[in-house]
């Protein structure tokens, strides 16, 4: 299934002239600073707001100059940045308002499982914590039998447990089912996505895989005080004693802590924040630092007085590194240079 | 306890808020929803006509009314299909009469409650796959119920209190147009303070009764408990 549009808009103050098209698989991340239009354009890609232009959705025209299917025609499921729970009725009419509603609709059972909101079912929603109104929520969009989920910053407000269990939730989804996902919060990009699109001033200003725009340095994510690499690697061995975990990238052996051997057979990604890799010219020698690879430098740029963002090569992966721009010069960090990279720190996700 | 015609002039009271009560929310549904979601040129013109029974004394609105009711008004049209040369002194007039003095009362909470429905709540109930006529009644009026509870007994309370109009266009006919109001203020134009005694009484305590139902069921509401 592909999705394909190119729209724009006049929302209030703000000019939206988008034009994108993917292969709409797991989940997309539509990424940008609060008032970029990025729940615009959801909005529009649902038909809840007025715009010009086309929307494709493999072979459904959902919006050309002639028809505009209105937004009960879409095969969508969405979530607000709020709950948006029908408030006059319980949980369950809830669900059952959208099911009656859509031909397709889901199966209530599997879908209550998967949200964990059995215990919730026949509560008012008023009652409800903000983490269960989200659940709720989700249950209520998968429930529309979707063949694409619009969510728009379903997490802004939720403490960083029940953030972290919709994003399960969310990721785990997305294998049957594509979404859009809307954040301003990096974090979320990291754990969620393989597809990025940026959004800036009611553009969209690159599109690609995460983990190549997430490094680049002429992009907006590299420029940020949090910036991170997403590096791609396979489980290894687990060393019980020192309760370490080894994953495999490009040859090296990266050891994350872990209380338990890590499960699973695909591949797993780590997060590596730019300003936790420093670098050196030869291999130190007894460091504290378990993590410590030769890489190549790829590119170097100023992000801000005094600072410098380092591109480096680990095998056909990129990894980033923030130091000073007096140490760059000291160690004459040049592209082609071949470096030491030690890392601080590394998380899976 | 009351005598018969007072008895038969409270049945005409109750029969006419009823009527007119059910009147109204018909009418003002779609035009309460008009006014709270759109912005249009001569809205607040429109709206001031509509809220001027608020203001206006009973007797001007029945003095007009009365004309308009009468034979050579568009009342005197109208009434031709009742074989009749006027609509003043009927109960058809009573209750076009009554539909205009008490509209704001029904109008306004209906408009209050439907500005008070989130967009949001709308946009969520299109995406789940509701049509907008699917919306209004399985979103919009149950979440604007107690609007509607508090237009209607308003509305009902209203039209029972009425008087001033009635007096213009009634001509109290017994089992007509002679409501309780008007025959209160018989009995009492006759010295029959008994019987005015007692018509008050009930009137004032089903006033009471009906309001304090309104206000009591208003609370339980808002403490947010659903059934």
């Amino acid at each position: 299934m592909s999705l394909a549009f190119s729209l724009s808009g006049q929302v209030g103050q703000c000019r939206l002239q988008v034009q994108a098209q993917l292969a709409a698989t797991g989940v997309t991340v539509l990424f940008g600073p609060s008032g970029s239009g990025k729940s615009t354009l959801l909005r529009m890609l649902a038909g809840l707001q007025d715009c010009d232009g086309e929307v494709r959705f493999g072979e459904q025209l959902w919006q050309t100059d002639e028809v505009k299917l209105p937004p009960w025609e879409r095969p969508l499921g969405m979530m607000f940045q709020e709950p948006t729970l029908f408030r006059h009725l319980s949980v369950r009419g809830n669900l059952t308002y959208v099911m009656k509603r859509r031909g397709k609709a889901g199966d209530l059972n599997r879908v209550v499982n998967q949200t964990r909101i059995e215990a919730l079912l026949d509560r008012s929603v008023a009652t409800l914590s903000g983490g269960e109104a989200q659940r709720v929520a989700l249950a209520r969009a998968l429930l529309a039998g979707p063949e694409l989920l619009l969510l728009d910053e379903p997490l802004s407000g939720l403490d960083h447990g029940h953030k972290q269990e919709l994003l399960g939730m969310v990721s785990e989804i997305a294998r049957r089912v594509p979404v859009i996902y809307v954040t301003h919060d990096l974090d979320e990009l990291l754990t969620l996505s393989r597809q990025v699109w940026l959004m800036e001033q009611g553009r969209i200003v690159a599109s690609g895989k995460a983990h190549e725009e997430l490094s680049r340095l002429d992009g907006p994510l590299a420029q940020r005080g949090d910036a991170t690499a997403l590096l791609y690697g396979e489980l290894g061995d687990y060393d019980s004693q020192d309760h370490l975990q080894a994953v495999t990238v490009a040859q090296q052996t990266f050891w994350l802590p872990a209380a338990q051997p890590v499960a699973g057979d695909e591949p797993v990604r780590l997060r590596i924040a730019a300003r936790d890799v420093s670098l050196c010219r030869q291999a130190p020698q007894d460091s504290s630092i378990l993590n410590i690879h030769p890489v190549q430098v790829v590119g170097l740029r100023e992000v801000g007085p005094g600072q410098a963002m380092v591109q480096l090569a680990l095998g056909d992966q990129r990894l980033l590194a923030r130091i000073s721009s007096r140490s760059a010069r000291e160690l004459e960090v040049f592209p082609g240079a071949q470096l030491y990279a030690q890392v601080k720190a590394v998380a899976l996700g | 306890m009351l005598n018969d015609g007072d008895w038969l002039a409270l049945w005409v009271s109750i029969k006419l808020a009823l009527v007119t009560t059910v009147i109204l929310l018909m009418l003002c549904t779609p035009l309460a929803w008009w006014l709270a979601r759109r912005r249009l040129p001569g809205q607040a013109l429109l709206e001031a006509l509509l809220a001027l029974p608020l203001v206006l004394p009973p007797s001007v609105l029945g003095f007009y009314l009365l004309i308009g009711l009468g034979p050579n008004g568009p009342g005197g049209w109208f009434a031709q299909w009742e074989d009749a040369r006027s609509l003043a002194f009927s109960f058809t007039g009573l209750v076009i009469g009554s539909l205009v003095y008490s509209l704001p009362f029904v109008l306004q909470p209906l408009k209050n409650a439907f500005a008070a429905i989130e967009p949001r709540q709308l946009d969520m109930a299109a995406v789940s796959g509701a049509r907008p006529m699917d919306r209004f009644f399985s979103l919009v009026i149950p979440q604007a119920r107690q609007g509607y509870a508090t237009a209607a007994i308003l509305g009902i309370a209203h039209t029972l209190g009425e008087f001033g109009v009635v007096l213009m266009i009634g001509g109290s006919l017994a089992g007509e147009t002679r409501v309780a109001s008007v025959a209160l203020y018989e009995h009492v134009e006759a010295g029959d303070y008994a019987n005015a005694h007692r018509l008050a009484a009930v009137l004032l305590v089903a006033s009471v009764l009906m309001l304090w139902a309104l206000f009591r069921w208003q609370r339980k509401q808002s403490t947010g408990v659903m059934p």
